[in-house]
């Protein structure tokens, strides 16, 4: 899609995708929300391409857009080059074995009547890839490969804690050899601890398998720990999208520098007053003229409301949607200081590595 | 309890008494509570002698993962907790005088909304969706002041200002369903703060919330707390929120208070292996360092958990003597205490083994 993207491998791309619910119908109120509204973005093979915004910007709808499990209302879906909005039933069975999601509820996602390794086994026996005592085999070690034990094949989802659970769908993910995976909030339903096993986990699985990964998520912390690209959401478009330490040290978009100006820094000693947005997201059923963000915006001027700024490329191969992000760039807002740890913390930090290190090569990792 | 020095004093050998916490006489002094599920095994509470005390116009976040039972503590506090399966087997709160763990049923509810309120995560569950925000708000001035229903909604509006919710005439008159998550937080905040409560308990206030919101409801609770003088407990197990309201900071594990200290002893000199995990565990957000630091497994359930420390199968650290003898709420430096064997833990557990 960009021209300056430095490889240009496209697994899965989205075209001007777009997809309007409501509205429908004879009683029906002539509501349409138009939750992703011309979305055009290109993942390359082999990254962590992240797509953030906050709820009702329409991340999750793009996500399963892109897996083709919803109808795009308009636009197109290619992977590997590919339509896949115009596939046969049979070509989808292929899809969706190489095309896989990870959902952010374990608890909703997994069917409570199935025990483990029916669930995981599942895609294994739609697929037709291995039967019996292999199949048997194969979810044992999936099961092994997201840190759980075979035995657990035969208990239900009620038994295992959340980080568990999404170990199980992580798993049943895996099953089919996919070469791509969406994670729609994958963590964000889980405790800090359990939080930080899954994204290792979901990094290591990247590494070992050379999947292309997707995550859907709205905690920016942990978008810039795992993710190559980002795309910002807002109400239905992309505002910004860009390498992730780019868009982290240099946010363009004002949407943008307010979405990390917002983020509680974890350092007691660098409190400040924020400049805060105003105001709450409008309603994706009555976006505003223009372009979207101009009612929250500190920058707008009349024109933002007129005319709709187009994702126009900047020379450093980012992308932005805004009138005036090159007067805008230079304000000073937005970029986020982290402080370093602190010296006590940093030496008691790689001390607790160097024992965790230890404490797992002890035991055969259990969980 | 009974391996736990006061927490108030600390009587230096040398030196005066120096006052730890946050002012002289605390607002609240929780010593020792503890309680039980009825059917959790004998021996394992789900709140552990947990003490911990909260200035005047201070902020104590409770920070802890599900189930560490800082809910539950609040719940205690404010005496909504439901008896059974919930028993309170020990501990005294002394609040303005009174200790709020064994007054009655009535003195209870005259208490709370007046001297004490709490505000919710949800804030739609915690609003009834039957009746108009002014009907709500005003509901809990008229039960604990002598005012007329006018009154009440004259003094229902100034809140909604207060809390500067845009067009509050409007707004009294419409039902919580209209009104977005962050504007309905503000009102649970508007009818919190109503008769001027000493002490506000939040409840993962901003847990449910965007960031952008979220950002504007912690300024505007900071600023509340500015012009009131209220003081706060906040729950919470986002880091980043601790690190931005807290004055001081207690850190649960399964029931007990692991590490306690104001928040730049926590954030800068964390001296217990479980606060350690955590902070390793959580982004930064700054370049990437590297892989995330983890914490092993997850929480015991009760009929596993310990009868040394409770971190024990978890922790690196950890040997026979953790999973034997708890340890106590050890002073690191003053205010600053750590429930651990071996804190800190570059001396006693440096380069050794």
């Amino acid at each position: 899609m960009s021209a300056a993207a430095p490889r240009n491998d496209v697994i899965l791309e989205g075209i001007d995708l777009k997809k309007h619910f409501g509205g429908g119908g004879l009683l029906s109120t002539p509501t349409v929300v138009r939750a992703v509204d011309g979305v055009s973005l290109a993942v390359q093979r082999g990254e962590t391409f992240a797509i953030v915004g906050e709820s009702g910007c329409g991340k999750s709808t793009l996500g399963r857009l892109l897996l083709r499990l919803i109808e795009a209302t308009s636009g197109d879906v290619r992977y590997e080059g590919q339509s896949i909005l115009s596939l046969k039933p049979n070509d989808v069975r292929r899809l969706r074995r190489e095309l896989q999601i990870i959902f952010q509820d374990p608890f909703a996602s997994l069917n409570p009547r199935m025990n483990v390794g029916d669930i995981v086994g599942e895609p294994i026996w739609l697929h037709g890839l291995a039967k019996g005592s292999e199949r048997r085999d194969r979810v044992a070690e999936l099961l092994n490969t997201v840190g759980l034990r075979a035995a657990h094949a035969d208990r239900y989802p009620h038994e295992f804690s959340g980080g568990q659970r999404q170990r199980i769908g992580i798993a049943r993910a895996l099953a089919g050899d996919p070469k791509l995976i969406i994670g729609d909030e994958p963590v964000s339903a889980l405790d800090v601890s359990i939080q930080a096993q899954i994204i290792n986990l979901l990094e290591d699985l990247k590494e070992r398998f050379g999947l292309t990964l997707v995550i859907v998520a709205h905690d920016l912390a942990v978008i810039r720990h795992m993710s190559d690209r980002v795309a910002v959401m807002y109400l239905g478009q992309i505002m910004e999208l860009s390498e992730t330490d780019a868009l982290f040290d240099n946010p363009l978009h004002p949407y943008t520098q307010a979405l990390l100006a917002a983020i509680p820094v974890p350092s007691p000693s660098s409190r400040q007053p924020k400049v805060l947005l105003q105001g709450d997201i409008p309603s994706p059923a009555s976006p505003p003229s223009g372009c979207r963000f101009h009612t929250r915006c500190p920058h707008a001027r009349p024109v933002c409301s007129q005319q709709t700024p187009a994702l126009e490329a900047t020379p450093e191969g980012r992308r932005v949607a805004c009138h005036f992000w090159r007067e805008i760039q230079g304000a000073g807002a937005g970029s986020i200081t982290a402080p370093p740890p602190s010296p006590a913390l940093a030496k008691r930090l790689e001390l607790y590595r160097t024992w965790r290190e230890r404490q797992d090569n002890a035991v055969a990792p259990s969980l | 309890m009974v391996h736990d020095a006061p927490l108030q004093h600390v009587t230096g050998a040398n030196g005066p008494g120096k006052l730890i916490g946050t002012s002289e006489q605390p607002l609240l002094d929780l010593q020792g509570l503890s309680i039980r599920f009825d059917g959790a095994p004998k021996d394992v509470n789900v709140v552990d002698d947990v003490s911990f005390s909260v200035g005047k116009g201070k902020t104590l976040c409770l920070v802890g993962e599900s189930g560490c039972g800082k809910s539950v503590t609040a719940l205690a506090l404010m005496g909504l907790l439901p008896t059974p399966p919930a028993r309170i087997v020990a501990g005294s709160a002394m609040f303005e005088g009174k200790d709020l763990l064994s007054l009655d049923e009535h003195e209870r509810a005259d208490m709370r909304g007046d001297r004490m309120a709490m505000i919710f995560q949800e804030p739609m569950t915690s609003l009834n969706p039957a009746f108009t925000i002014g009907d709500q708000i005003a509901e809990g001035i008229v039960r604990h002041r002598k005012v007329s229903k006018a009154e009440a909604w004259e003094r229902a509006l100034e809140m909604l200002r207060k809390v500067r919710i845009p067009a509050p005439e409007k707004r009294l008159k419409a039902y919580p369903h209209e009104m977005s998550g962050g504007m309905r937080q503000r009102v649970m905040i508007a009818m919190a703060l109503a008769n001027d409560p000493q002490l506000l308990i939040a409840d993962e206030p901003t847990t449910a919330l965007d960031v952008t919101i979220q950002a504007q409801i912690l300024t505007l609770v900071r600023r509340l707390q500015e012009e009131t003088g209220t003081s706060m407990i906040m729950i919470t197990h986002d880091l980043g929120v601790v690190a931005e309201v807290a004055d001081e900071v207690a850190v649960m594990y399964a029931g007990r208070v692991v590490e306690t200290g104001p928040v730049e002893a926590i954030f800068e000199d964390p001296q217990h292996p479980y606060t350690i995990g955590l902070m390793g565990s959580v982004p930064s957000l700054g370049r990437r360092q590297g892989r995330l630091a983890t914490i092993r497994g997850s929480v015991p359930p009760p009929e596993l958990m310990p009868k040394g420390c409770r971190f024990t199968p978890r922790c690196p650290f950890s040997d026979q003597h953790c999973a034997n003898d708890p340890p106590p709420l050890g002073e690191i430096a003053p205010g600053h205490r750590a429930r651990c064997w071996y804190a800190p833990l570059e001396v006693k557990r440096g380069e050794a083994a």
